[in-house]
């Protein structure tokens, strides 16, 4: 009896586990520990709501706010956490693995890794893709003295976040966006 | 006694000249009228003016509620509209710092890539 009603709840949680799993939606913890380190910290939650409301004061005559209210238009969600130190090693690595175990979950695929010996700049570009299309964008960067967090979920056209190249600073990162891209090895 | 009959009967035709019918002259039945209607205008006021008059306080109580209602909504409505703009404003502008954080990260990505093709180039062409 007991064994049937494990069964029962193992088959019930199952569904909303793998769903959960594949969420482009990223659990970010609170940092709240490292904000009270940090000497200077950013911290962004922008939920469909909000990005309608900053898209109606965008102004579509202007190139800059043109093109960034393309690229709100098929978007769900932005999240930024980004912390700033006075000093090396104030935080951890642990710190930062609650996100990056989530993203070893099906559905996320790592699309760029690099660490550069010579800035200690260590930045990895997961990327969300269903039926083609990309529809999570996470980017985990750590330097000697601060760690950024991003999540961008919806669909995201990469062509669209190519184009505000000069805008904002984006480089071209010659992503084929004309297929999806293969799964990786973590 | 023949000259006070006779001066009797000058006396009633003389009051016969004076008491004979004489008719209007043409302006006066509309002057009449002018005057009626003017005399009977207060008293076809509509029953709001009237009771208006009876009791103004409570006129004057009524029209400045309605009035202060009127106000209360309007600077409402300002204030909220002033609220939505400027959450607005403040939603934009966390999304253009978002997207600056977002794309300094790339640029980050792409400078560690650029630098390890480049020493990778330089390694092919020392072998």
């Amino acid at each position: 009896m007991t064994k049937h009603m494990l069964t029962l709840f193992i088959a019930l949680l199952a569904p909303g586990l793998a769903w959960g799993a594949s969420s482009p939606k990223l659990i970010i913890p609170s940092f709240a520990g490292l904000a009270q380190k940090a000497s200077e910290s950013v911290t962004i939650t922008l939920d469909p709501a909000l990005l309608g409301m900053a898209a109606r004061f965008l102004d579509s005559n202007d190139p800059q706010d043109a093109a960034t209210k393309d690229i709100l238009k098929g978007l769900q969600g932005i999240y930024v956490r980004s912390y700033t130190f006075d000093h090396d090693s104030a935080y951890s690595q642990a710190d930062i693995e609650g996100v990056r175990s989530q993203l070893a979950a099906p559905g996320w695929n790592r699309l760029l890794e690099t660490r550069s010996r010579k800035t200690h700049a260590d930045v990895d570009i997961y990327i969300m893709v269903d039926q083609g299309k990309a529809v999570g964008l996470a980017i985990i960067a750590s330097e000697p003295r601060e760690f950024t967090i991003v999540n961008i979920v919806g669909a995201i056209d990469l062509d669209k976040l190519h184009k505000l190249e000069g805008q904002f600073g984006v480089p071209k990162l010659d992503i084929d966006t004309s297929k999806p891209a293969p799964p990786q090895k973590k | 006694m023949s000259k006070n009959i006779e001066s009797r009967e000058d006396i009633e035709s003389q009051m016969r000249a004076a008491l004979r019918p004489v008719a209007p002259r043409q302006a006066f039945s509309r002057e009449l009228l002018a005057r009626v209607m003017l005399e009977a205008r207060p008293q076809s006021r509509p029953r709001f003016f009237a009771a208006a008059r009876v009791r103004p306080l409570a006129w004057w109580l009524t029209a400045s509620v309605a009035a202060c209602l009127v106000l209360a909504v309007g600077v409402h409505q300002h204030l909220q509209q002033q609220r939505l703009q400027q959450s607005g404003l403040e939603a934009r502008r966390e999304v253009m710092k978002a997207l600056h954080v977002t794309s300094e990260k790339l640029n980050l990505a792409y400078e560690a890539v650029k630098s390890q093709s480049t020493s990778l180039e330089d390694e092919e062409s020392g072998a």
